[in-house]
Order: C-alpha cells, then structure tokens, then sequence
C-alpha cells in the first residue's frame, strides 16, 4: 500500500513553494518523457528513473509512488492565498429566495410539459426546441397538479459567477481571494452565498429553473457539464420532479418542478386531517390541520444537480441550495407554545420560518487553482478531495452567536470528504435531526458521528455556558487520505494538534460569543417526532443491493448488484427494482468492495434503519429515527424499511459519493401500478426522444 | 541517503530544470481550446497498433477527436470477451462515424506479452471494422496513459485479472470526458458517444413519447439482449459466436444448461462439443456469465419461444430456415 501524505498546512512557504516546484517537475518531465525530449536513458543516468521504468521516489517526481510533497488531496498544488485568513471574515448567511405569486410566472406553468418551440442555438445544433427541458406527454406531467396546484413561484436561473446585486456581493471566498470567474463557478442566479427556500408544508411550490449557462460545452472552466437536472433531495414528489438524472434540459431552457410538500402517507394515514399534528402554520401564529401522516414530517432538505455522469461536477461547482420545511411541529418559531409547536431554537418575530437562531451551514472541501479559480480533477476516479474548507462558500469564516442556544442546519455537500464534528473545547452538542428528520429523541453528544456526502445533522448548540468576548471553534475531525473513504477519525486533541497531513482537519468555524439581546426562550423537548408505525404493514419483499465490487474477478470497484444479479453500473435506461404502490419493502444494502465507503442515498421517501450488520443494536441512538443517506462503512450492511406511497415514476438509488455516482454506481428503480416500465427520456435541445427501457429479472 | 547521491539528485534536478527551461520555448503543444484536458494533461507515449504501426498517444489518438478507450488483455477469458463484443455492438450502431469522427482504442494491459500479430487476430475474432485500433507498447507508457485517464491499478489488485471494465468516453476538442461500464447496454453507450459528446450535432433516431412503448417484465428476453446478443443472433447469421436457432433441438438440454451456465468449465473438461465449438468460433471463450439455474431455464425458454417465433415469420415470408 502507498503512502500518500498530505503536506502539513503549517508548512513554511518555502517548502509550498518546493512542493509545487517539485510538482510541476515531475509533470513536465512526464510529459518531456512522453514528447521523447528526454530519453527514459538520461533519466535513469541522472538517477530520476529506475531501470524498472518508473520514476524515482525523489521529491514528487514519480507519478505511481506518491510523495510527501506534491501529493496534496487534490492530486494538484496546494491552493495559494491563504496564509492569515483563518477566520477573518463574517460567515455569510444564506440568501432566502423570493416567494412569489404564481401569476408572476410567465408561461403560467401547465401540468405536462411545455412544448411551445424557441430557436436553438447553432452551437446546439440549431432549429427549434421546446422552451421546457421536461419530457412531454402524459408519463411526465406533475402528479396531482390540480388537487395541489402550486401556491408559491420561485425562479431561478444557472448561470456564471458574478456579484450578487443583492447588498453587491463579490463572488469570493475571502475578501482577500481572487473573484471567481463565470466558468468557474455556476449557482444558483450566479451569486453567492447559496441559496434557501423556506416552504410549508401544504403549500406546493412551483420552482422554475433557468438554465442560462454557456451554450458552448467548451466554456466551462476545465469541469462541469452546461445540461443539468435538479434534485429535491428527499422530496416526497413525483419522478417528475425528482430531478431524475436522464431527465435533463439544456441552455436557453427552464424546468418547472412541482413541489407538492405533502406528508407521507397522505392518502391512508389522516386522510381526513382530523390529527391536530399534522398542521401547514399560517401566518397569524397558528396552522391549519392537513392530511398525512405527521411521524413523516421532514424538516431540512437541500437540492442539487443530478447531471447523468456529472453529478460531482456541477454540485461542486455551485450546484447546491438549502430547503427548510416548516411545519405545525416544527415551526421556525420558538415562542410558540400550542401543544404541537415544538419551540426549537429559531427566533419569535415571524409566526414560522424564523432564521435568528436557526443556521444553514453548508459545509463542503474546495481547492483553487494558481489564479484561484475553483479546481476539479475529472480523473480522479477514487473520489475528488479539496484542501480548503467552507461553509457557505466562505473559507473559514468566523459567526457571531448570543450566548444562548442555536440550531444548526448541517449538510455536507463535499464531493468525497466526509466530516466528523466536534466542538473545540469538546463540550457536548445535541443532535435532533438526522438527515433533516427530527429524531424521536434529541441524543447528547460531545462528537457527532461521520457525516457522509448528503447527510444532514441538526443540532443544537447551548451558547450560554461561554461568556461574551470568548470564542470556541468547530472542529473536523475525520482524516481522509484520499476519496475513497475516511482513513482516520481523530482524537479531538490530535486534530487541533495541527500535525494532521490532511488540511481540512482542524477548526474550520469559529463562533464569537456575543451579548444576548433578549431571553431565550426555545426548548429541545425530550421527545421530538416519534416513528411512524410500520409494524401492522406487510413486509411485501426483501431485496439486496451491494454497493462495490461486483462479479468475481470483475474489479470495476462501483457498481451496484440487485438481489445477487451481475453488477452493473449505472444505466438509467435499466429498471433494478419495481416495487409495488401502496405496499413496504425491506433492503439491505451491502458494501461489497473492501476499504470503501459509500453513503447510499435512496429517492423518494424516508426509511427507518432496522439493522447494521443484521443487528438492530447496533443502531446508534442518533439513527433511530428515519433517513435518506446510509453509510454503508467498509464491509459493512444496512437494513432498512422503506414504503412507497402517493406518487409513481422513475426514481433512483446511489453512491453520494458523486465521484461514484457518476462513475456508475447508480441504479433506478420505478415505482408504478402495473408490471410496465416507462419508456427512458433522451433529452435533446430539439426535444425529448424515448427509449425502450432494460429490465433486469429482479425487478418485479 | 549517501551526500553523495543528495548531490546527484540536485544536480539531476538542475539538468532537468535545464532541458525543460529549453522545453517551455518549444513546447507548441499547448492546447488551443482552453481546456485543461489536451496537450499538457495527455502523455504523447508512443503505441503500437495493431498493424505495427507506431502511433502517439495524444497527437495521434486522441487531438481534435472523439473516442472511446477502454484496458484489455487479449488472454482474459472473463470480462474482456463481453467488453469487446458489447463494444463491437456500439461500433456497429456508430455505423460510418467509426473511423471519421469517432475512434475506438483498446489497450492491452499486458504488453510485454501481447504482439501486434496477436491484437490482430484478436480483433479479426470480434468482427471489429477500421477506425479500432488494438494498441500495445512499452509497460512504463501504458501505466502513464492508464494513470492519466484514472484507470490505473490499485495498490493490492491483480494487474491483469484485477483490470476495470471502465471504457473512458471523451471529446478531446470540447474537454468532455465521462466514465461508463464497456458492459452497459451498447444502444445507450452509442447515445452518449455519438449525441452527447459531440454537441446534440448529431442525433441518434430514437421514438417520440407516442412512439415509445413499455416493456414486458421478460426474464429470458433481458438476459438475451443484455448477456447474448453481443455475439449470438436466433436466426440471422453467426456473430462472435453461433447462430442459436434452433439450437435447443440439435443439443441435449442437459449439455446446453451445462453449457450455459459453465462455458469455462466444460472446454477445460475438454467436452467433445465445446472444445470444437471453441476451435470452430476462433478460440473465444464465451465467458462464465454467473447465471443461475433459473436464468438459464428462462433463457432456453426464450431460445425456443424465439424459434418458434422466427420459423413463423420467415415461413409466412417465403424464406429458406438455417438448417441444423
């Protein structure tokens, strides 16, 4: 096994300097080798090279044996400009979009696709296309559109780096960093910081998105693909709206997705709206009673590209935005006491969706290149690693708290890196979410477990033990070498130790006590949202799907088995599972491949995790409630129970390692009421073509 | 480390300094299209091809074109077959682009011992047509190239049976490069090659949503199409392998799910039939697909029911059947 050492982020400039020199060496003598400018003789004559034939172990010069110099987790040079800026700017907040009438819409958006024609650009082949990139017809029109007609537009484009005209926001990690260009960076309205949706639940959302990136797939900075499909990640929506990754539309198009947000259950459980649990807050501090069942509540969700083969790309570069579900249990109001509302740390002014107290932290691994333009390797096929943290598309900032308690919304929307959280001075936080889903039980906690791509953890933190004037720090404590896992989890006091070779261990946040400005009133409940009831339904079938290696001396290290089947990898035309509507299943998901990790997220509804390693005790207390990522760890197994209720269509399961996902380990599977499968869209700009799905024997 | 070695190595580290200060004013390699995937990410290696011709990796092979590159060996009796043959159907799909805009390269991950001579015959055995070109060369190149496109071997791993069935998807003009399985289905394979990487310029005929249909839940027909049809036809011709009309009537149904299921098994038995299959269809091994007993009674199900099916047709059509 090779050694691949980070250089220590303390290091002294020069040895920076040596190491990027050395880099850079070791890439041109490569390539002098390969124009036959330098005989692979003179190498070995100068001692460079071994008679083997592979380049010397000499300061970063051999590009099979890594080095202790060059190999940054990037595979690329350190990224340059960061020396004293640890924590010398605000972290910024997220921008909350604009909620707006549904008449604001222009085209008024329709239940099936809008096929009206637009020219198309030459560069995409030209003639005329339909103005909406989601497939026509039937098959893909919103679910239910007229029993939940949307309530609320948001509109929004794609489109390159610039500064927000919003408070005229340069688009920059620091203040002190270059300005990312507009191939380097492709948001949401082309701005930071990234953005949040508050929606309620009985309100449907309608969300057009504009696609206003470049037309020429060459403009795009060296990564990220110019098509893209945006997924509500873990919408209880139809497929339609799932952002199913072979249902992507092109420059010059928008997508309408309905975004229904109704309870799981809705039609059997509640179905009356009689359970004064189940609730939409209205906006005079009380709500109004909706069907469903309320143990499916769901509280924090994020949305991001699901581009086919460039997932990791184009969520790496800017493709990612938070979504806050409000509810009559979870209110966003803390003061609020009704017997439901459960008075979480939020702040009191607005009767729901305060965001006072209530923080997003979007934390995620970046690197830049020597101009400091975001930097992606579309070879490193293991998993790509940053060397800079972020949280909001801020490097290290610092945030100023009351002395009183938070919550914290936490995503990790890296690419590869998990993260393992802790404060520094190792006093306890309290989990009460996972995955965006309040637990039964809030669970106290010094350390938080690993944190895969795609989970969410929300805690609380309790400021009032500091006084104002001090400061602590959040601290990451999971070491990787590289992105095929984590290598290490640390001891608190070896990651601030600085002596990790792994520049994103350490402290990343700090937060700056401050003076209370008023009582704080919120609470953490001892019971949040308990389970829904699962042990009167039928367990209708078992499946396995096993994450990793596949067929016995077939390596392709990410492929996904259904049931004991041959691997394969990821092809959407291909339908692994058809579970029935209205019924439950049981599936295990097996990690196959050794020394990997692979956070499996599953689409459409929340499961509860039954057992790891076929043994329910060895759930831990803070995945006892329901999730939607599920980390499989090396060899490892995760039992779940997942139901499907209210909508049909083509939905998906896969690697959230994204590297993995778009590398194949990605399956579909279709939800629908008979034994047919759905025809596979082939978006093109001049339209949508279908093709005759594969369906593998295990499916139904 | 001696003083005296430190001491070379900086003075190796100026020589090199040296030569690739004299490099930068002649490198005129740059790529021209802003990408950071051309000129200086490729290694321009020299390879052989299947002909003996001696080509370079980036001038040659990959500047300006679309391509499609996957790693075999021509000795492997497993995954590389089904690569190949599953390839040879996106070759065929591609139809004339193959060769025009569009190139094909398989490299041999073990090219101490594999000859050009021997890439040829291996191609002839798949059907493959111009524009595919075989490739071997020196072992140091190869892991340079197979590094450089994120296929190298991993620490611990088999270097030959341990080799991924990753096939490398790319247009080296726009910067687009993408990942697949060679053991995917070729008509989707041939979309993203054909239609995606080159800019929707060119499309693929697929149905309208009026056209398209749904799909029986068949057993036998999926395993057909995704495990047998990339060398197998019922009724039209030989491909790779034979023409299956008919055949569960001319061979005992205890041999042919024998057969079926363990094709290694038995030409390493040396069962009369399978050795002279083996010797007739160009010493192809048809892989060991991992197919249960229930796989294998659905496929000779569908074998038979395709008969039945085909005898119909042609009857009505006036044809002449194969005769076994």
């Amino acid at each position: 096994m090779k050694s691949r050492i980070y250089l220590p982020w303390n290091s002294s400039k020069t040895r920076l300097k040596e190491a990027e020199d050395a880099r850079k060496n070791r890439l041109e003598i490569v390539q002098a080798l390969s124009w036959g400018q330098i005989s692979r003789r003179e190498l070995i004559k100068w001692g460079l090279f071994t008679a083997a034939g592979a380049l010397a172990p000499i300061k970063g010069l051999n590009p099979f044996i890594s080095s202790a110099y060059a190999e940054v987790p990037t595979g690329a040079p350190s990224s340059p400009g960061l020396i004293g800026l640890e924590f010398t700017q605000p972290m910024l907040r997220l921008e909350v979009l604009p909620r707006n009438p549904i008449s604001s819409l222009n085209p008024a958006p329709m239940a099936q696709s809008n096929q009206t024609l637009q020219r198309v650009d030459p560069m995409l082949g030209g003639s005329f296309g339909p103005i909406e990139g989601r497939p026509p017809g039937p098959n893909w029109a919103h679910q239910r559109f007229a029993k939940l007609p949307p309530k609320v537009a948001m509109e929004v484009t794609q489109e390159g780096a610039k500064t927000n005209p919003n408070g005229n926001i340069p688009f920059k990690f620091h203040p002190s960093l270059p300005a990312q260009g507009p191939l380097a960076m492709w948001t949401f309205n082309g701005t930071i910081p990234p953005k949040l949706v508050l929606g309620r639940y009985g309100e449907p959302i309608l969300f057009r998105h504009h696609n206003k990136l470049p037309v020429d797939v060459k403009k795009n900075g060296g990564f990220g693909c110019h098509t893209i499909s945006t997924h509500e990640h873990n919408g209880h929506h139809g497929a339609e709206n799932d952002g199913y990754t072979g249902a992507f539309f092109f420059p010059g198009q928008f997508y309408d997705y309905h975004w229904p947000i109704i309870l799981a259950g809705h039609d059997t459980i509640n179905a009356d709206a009689t359970d004064p649990m189940a609730g939409s807050p209205d906006d005079s501090g009380g709500y109004t009673k909706i069907p469903g069942d309320w143990h499916e509540t769901m509280s924090s969700h994020w949305f991001h590209d699901h581009m086919f083969g460039y997932t990791a790309q184009n969520v790496y570069k800017g493709n990612a935005a938070c979504f806050n579900i409000y509810s009559a249990v979870d209110r966003g109001n803390e003061t609020i006491r009704d017997g439901v509302n459960l008075g979480l740390p939020s702040g009191s002014e607005k009767s729901w969706g305060n965001l006072d107290y209530d923080i997003n932290l979007m934390v995620a691994d970046k690197a830049w290149d020597s101009n400091g333009q975001l930097f992606f390797d579309i070879f490193q096929l293991d998993g790509f690693l940053g060397d800079v943290m972020t949280v909001n598309a801020c490097y290290k900032p610092f945030f100023q708290v009351e002395a009183r308690k938070y919550r914290f919304r936490i995503l990790n929307c890296s690419v590869s890196r998990f993260f393992k959280l802790a404060l520094s001075d190792g006093s306890p936080m309290i989990q009460i979410g996972n995955d965006g889903n309040l637990l039964p039980h809030p669970v106290v906690l010094r350390e938080l477990d690993e944190q895969g791509i795609a989970e969410r953890y929300d805690v609380v933190i309790d400021f009032s033990r500091y006084k104002p004037g001090q400061k602590v720090w959040m601290v990451n404590l999971c070491e990787h070498e590289d992105g095929r896992g984590p290598k290490n989890d640390l001891s608190l006091a070896e990651a601030l130790s600085g002596n990790s070779a792994d520049p994103c261990v350490g402290k990343f946040l700090e937060f700056q006590i401050v003076p209370c400005t008023k009582p704080d009133l919120s609470q953490v409940p001892g019971t949040l949202i308990p389970n829904p009831d699962v042990s009167q339904i039928p367990v209708s079938r078992e499946r396995t799907f096993e994450f990793g290696r596949s067929n016995g001396t077939d390596d392709a290290p990410w492929t996904v088995r259904t049931d004991g089947g041959q691997g394969f990898a990821a092809d959407f035309n291909q339908v692994s599972a058809a579970p029935k509507q209205g019924t439950r299943e049981v599936w295990t998901l097996v990690n196959g491949g050794g020394g990997w990790d692979h956070p499996i997220h599953i689409h459409f509804e929340e499961s509860l995790l039954l057992a790891r390693n076929g043994s329910p005790s060895n759930v831990p207390p803070w995945e006892q409630g329901r999730k939607d990522v599920y980390r499989l760890h090396p060899g490892g197994a995760v039992t779940i129970s997942i139901q499907f209720r209210e909508f049909a269509g083509m939905f998906m399961e896969h690697c959230h390692n994204t590297v993995h996902e778009d590398h194949a380990m990605l399956i579909r599977w279709e939800l629908d009421r008979g034994p047919v499968a759905l025809p596979t869209p082939v978006p093109t700009p001049q339209g949508v073509k279908f093709t005759d799905p594969n369906i593998l024997p295990t499916a139904y | 480390m001696s003083r005296k070695s430190s001491m070379s190595i900086a003075l190796a580290r100026v020589v090199v300094l040296a030569v690739l200060t004299s490099l930068s004013v002649r490198r005129t390699f740059a790529a021209d299209n802003g990408s950071p995937w051309g000129a200086n990410y490729f290694p321009n290696v020299p390879l052989v091809t299947q002909d003996g011709k001696t080509v370079h990796f980036y001038a040659d092979l990959l500047k300006g074109k679309m391509v499609v590159i996957n790693f075999i060996y021509t000795k492997c009796r497993d995954s590389c077959p089904m690569e190949t043959a599953k390839l040879a159907q996106v070759q065929r799909l591609l139809g004339d682009r193959v060769g025009r805009d569009v190139f094909f390269y398989s490299i041999s991950i073990d090219p101490e011992r594999e000859t050009p001579a021997e890439l040829k015959e291996y191609a002839d055995k798949f059907h493959v047509k111009p524009g595919w070109l075989f490739l071997t060369g020196e072992q140091s190149d190869i892991e340079v190239v197979r590094k450089k496109l994120g296929q190298a071997a991993r620490p611990g791993e088999n270097g030959l049976t341990g080799h991924s069935t990753s096939v490398t998807l790319g247009n080296e003009e726009t910067g687009q490069w993408m990942q697949d399985s060679a053991l995917d289905d070729p008509s989707y394979m041939a979309v993203m090659i054909g239609d995606w990487l080159s800019s929707w310029g060119h499309q693929s005929p697929a149905p309208s949503y009026a056209e398209a249909h749904t799909v029986d839940a068949d057993r036998g027909s999926y395993l057909f199409r995704t495990r047998c049809a990339a060398c197998h036809t019922i009724g039209h011709g030989d491909g790779v392998g034979p023409d299956l009309f008919g055949v569960s009537r001319f061979r005992d149904h205890d041999w042919l799910a024998r057969f079926i299921a363990t094709p290694d098994k038995m030409v390493a038995d040396g069962d009369p039939v399978a050795t002279s299959l083996y010797a007739k269809y160009k010493q192809v091994q048809m892989p060991n697909l991992r197919l249960g007993d229930p796989d294998v009674a659905a496929l000779i199900r569908y074998l038979d029911a395709q008969t039945a099916k085909t005898r119909t047709s042609a009857r009505s059509a006036g044809q002449r059947l194969p005769e076994n």
